[in-house]
């Protein structure tokens, strides 16, 4: 897929999102609204599971992205993380999370099983749980009590998981998988977040113009002309580090550069939602605006698969353990 | 390696690939580490340090890995420029030399290849790529700084006392006053910008030049800076003598090239700095405690270092594909300041007092580098007009009230 290629799909894709954000409109307050008729199937018209299959990076990066930056929802987790463990991802089947905000295998000792999950786990046939580092079991749904949680984000629509016994398909897992989901559902989740905070960056400078204090814009004062440069500078960073973790997503470096770019984007993201919330001031503390969704969803978002500082912590520890500081990536 | 090898990259320079270069690159230099390690015990002085800088230039030369990356009419190889980024961070990841000022070699030698006379830039060019020389920059004035074009230091041309065209002078004279020019007093040239028009004129009447600094008339007064070190002088300037033929962009040209150096000033040189950064979080890393206060400061250091690279990894890819750089380098060069503070603010934690209370070599290194990463929001355009940039340019919020 060429340059030309991959913009005519993000514009495909953000127009057929954009068009179902329209047709399903919410209430505006979290408490009315619940959680917002998915996009699932809207992607899978267009071809998410074959694009994902032939050209996972783009499929990922583009709908990824516009999801977060149309403030649609759709349960790509569950496809992201099937794919990374070699099962095929289908409409039908969820896979259980691990609990957040961490990265543990969702099967505990005792033989159960607990996580998170999208909103697919309350409607799939089977769940895939993921026992260790080899084995995983395809449990079907009946075993699992879904407890569908708000949250602070209700449109995200994450949900419960509990299994007391994981018993179903045993699946073989290649040794690594799991790391290799974690970091996969890392990329996929750098980039809704990059997305969120690109459109919070536009609705902050639309406002910026728009509003007039003191006879003139207030995008025209230097304070908050700084404060969208550094959102701007943080979201730069993340997508830059989301795309070298794509240039090495099949060698070793897939891990750690997956991880930073996800500990980019949370810490990216509070600089950004700190900026942005700041010059829509008043408006921005309102349900009447829309910034509130990016908001919330960023503060979910940032913890799921490991925050900033647990990702940090777990860099320098390796940093310590090696003894060395990885290049990474070259030109 | 003025031998086999250096012919066969000769020969590869403008297919190399890059991965390939790096391999050979680095080869060499490990089979010759005794040659290019420091010949001082650090920290040394401002002169151990560029005398490296002139000494291993030289090797490099010879070697041919100093002229790949520079067009042939100047002494060069050919090949990307690209070769030249790769090397440049190979010396400074190697903490063979510091970045910022052999970066100079990055930033004056593309103005002097695309603006200098041809002969002069094929007669010069050499002196700079093989160590003989060192060149500083004379852009700051005192009451110039992030305001650039608002400079006054005069160049006049000797026309008689009938005057005439400007652009028949055979010679110009040049009063007044440089500051924070880096390395001027170690330095046999200077790339000078001077007005040649009325204070109003801006960058309209701005013309650079190519100086001697052994020129009667140059006086140069070393600033000491808060580190100890004496990197920068004032330069002052009284009847200084300039023939017409060391003139660069031609007679109020000297805007473009002010502005021709910024991409590389805010680009390829950022290269080396990410891997003088990684050079030196590694050395904190040798000395950390192996405790989570000391991971945790470790690893905020490299996540930013990290967002660094990654940025300027991107680039320098689109250098490399020839696409034109602008305003989004600014992003660049905040990232830059950014990961300075928190590589040398980790060390500093990890070292537990020895950027405070110690006196030993290598506590001194980490003092007078600690405090040298303070002016990374300063230098190259200070962090405000980056943001400046960014505000105007890429986020298009108009003009500032």
């Amino acid at each position: 897929m060429d340059a030309a290629d991959r913009e005519l799909l993000q514009s495909t894709i953000h127009d057929a999102l954009a068009a179902h954000a329209e047709a399903n409109p919410t209430a505006a307050t979290d408490a009315m609204l619940g959680v917002p008729a998915r996009a699932d199937d809207v992607l899978a018209d267009l071809g998410w599971f074959e694009m994902l299959e032939a050209e996972p990076r783009d499929a990922v990066s583009i709908v990824a992205h516009e999801l977060g930056a149309t403030d649609t929802y759709a349960s790509i987790l569950d496809d992201v993380f099937a794919a990374a463990l070699a099962v095929e991802p289908r409409a039908d089947l969820a896979v259980v999370l691990p609990a957040y905000p961490g990265t543990a295998y969702p099967a505990h000792g005792s033989g159960g099983a607990a996580g998170i999950g999208t909103s697919r786990t309350s409607n799939a046939s089977e769940l895939l749980v993921v026992r260790n580092d080899t084995e995983a079991v395809l449990v079907p749904a009946s075993a699992a009590t879904v407890t569908p949680v708000a949250g602070i984000a209700p449109r995200w629509g994450a949900t419960k998981v509990a299994i007391a016994t994981v018993a179903g398909t045993d699946v073989a897992l290649a040794p690594g998988a799991w790391e290799r989901a974690i970091a996969a559902g890392r990329r996929a989740v750098g980039h809704e977040i990059v997305g969120a905070n690109r459109t919070m960056i536009a609705l902050a400078r639309e406002h910026a113009l728009d509003r007039v204090q003191f006879g003139k814009p207030i995008a025209q004062f230097q304070s908050l002309r700084h404060k969208l440069a550094e959102a701007f500078v943080a979201v730069e960073s993340t997508d830059a580090a989301l795309t070298s973790a794509w240039d090495v997503a099949d060698s070793a470096e897939s891990l750690m550069t997956a991880a930073l770019a996800k500990a980019l984007a949370a810490r990216g993201a509070r600089t950004v939602a700190t900026h942005t919330q700041q010059v829509l001031a008043g408006i921005g503390f309102t349900t009447d605006h829309q910034f509130h969704f990016f908001l919330k969803r960023c503060l979910l978002l940032e913890g799921m698969f490991g925050s900033a500082d647990s990702i940090t912590l777990e860099v320098g520890r390796h940093l310590l353990a090696t003894r060395t500081v990885p290049t990474l990536i070259e030109l | 390696m003025a031998d086999g090898a250096s012919a066969r990259l000769t020969e590869q320079a403008t297919d190399m690939d890059i991965a390939q270069f790096r391999a050979e690159l680095h080869a060499w230099l490990d089979e010759h580490a005794d040659e290019v390690a420091l010949q001082y015990s650090e920290p040394g002085t401002l002169k151990d340090r560029l005398d490296q800088i002139r000494r291993i230039r030289g090797l490099l030369y010879d070697a041919g890995f100093m002229r790949y990356g520079w067009p042939e009419r100047v002494g060069g190889l050919g090949g990307p420029a690209m070769m030249r980024t790769e090397l440049n961070a190979a010396i400074s990841g190697r903490g063979l030399s510091d970045p910022g000022t052999a970066s100079l070699v990055e930033v004056l030698g593309p103005t002097m290849v695309d603006y200098a006379p041809p002969e002069l830039a094929a007669e010069m060019m050499p002196k700079l790529l093989s160590g003989e020389e060192l060149w500083c920059q004379g852009f700051s004035e005192p009451g110039s700084g992030s305001d650039l074009a608002s400079l006054s230091c005069r160049a006049t041309p000797n026309l008689g006392p009938n005057g005439g065209d400007p652009e028949t002078a055979t010679s110009w004279t040049i009063n007044g006053q440089k500051v924070w020019t880096s390395i001027a007093d170690f330095s046999e040239r200077c790339v000078l910008l001077t007005r040649t028009g009325t204070p109003e004129s801006r960058h309209r009447a701005i013309t650079a030049f190519f100086v001697d600094m052994d020129t009667p008339g140059i006086t140069r007064r070393p600033i000491e800076m808060i580190n100890g070190e004496a990197e920068f002088c004032e330069v002052f300037f009284d009847d200084v003598q300039v023939p017409a033929d060391r003139i660069c962009g031609g007679v109020n040209g000297g805007w473009a090239v002010a502005m021709s150096i910024l991409p590389f000033e805010r680009s390829s040189c950022f290269w080396a700095w990410v891997s003088y950064e990684q050079f030196k979080l590694q050395q904190a890393v040798e000395l950390a405690p192996d405790d989570d206060r000391a991971a945790e400061a470790l690893g905020n250091g490299y996540l930013q270092w990290y967002a660094l690279r990654a940025r300027s990894r991107l680039t320098q890819l689109r250098m490399a594909a020839g696409e034109p750089l602008g305003a989004e380098t600014s992003v660049d060069k905040v990232l830059v300041a950014m990961s300075e503070h928190a590589v040398y603010d980790a060390a500093r934690k990890v070292l537990g007092g020895g950027v405070e209370i110690d006196d030993d070599p290598a506590a001194e290194v980490w003092r007078t580098g600690w405090l040298y990463s303070r002016a990374s929001t300063i230098y190259g355009g200070t962090a405000e007009v980056q943001r400046n940039i960014i505000a105007r340019r890429l986020l298009e919020l108009g003009d500032e009230a």
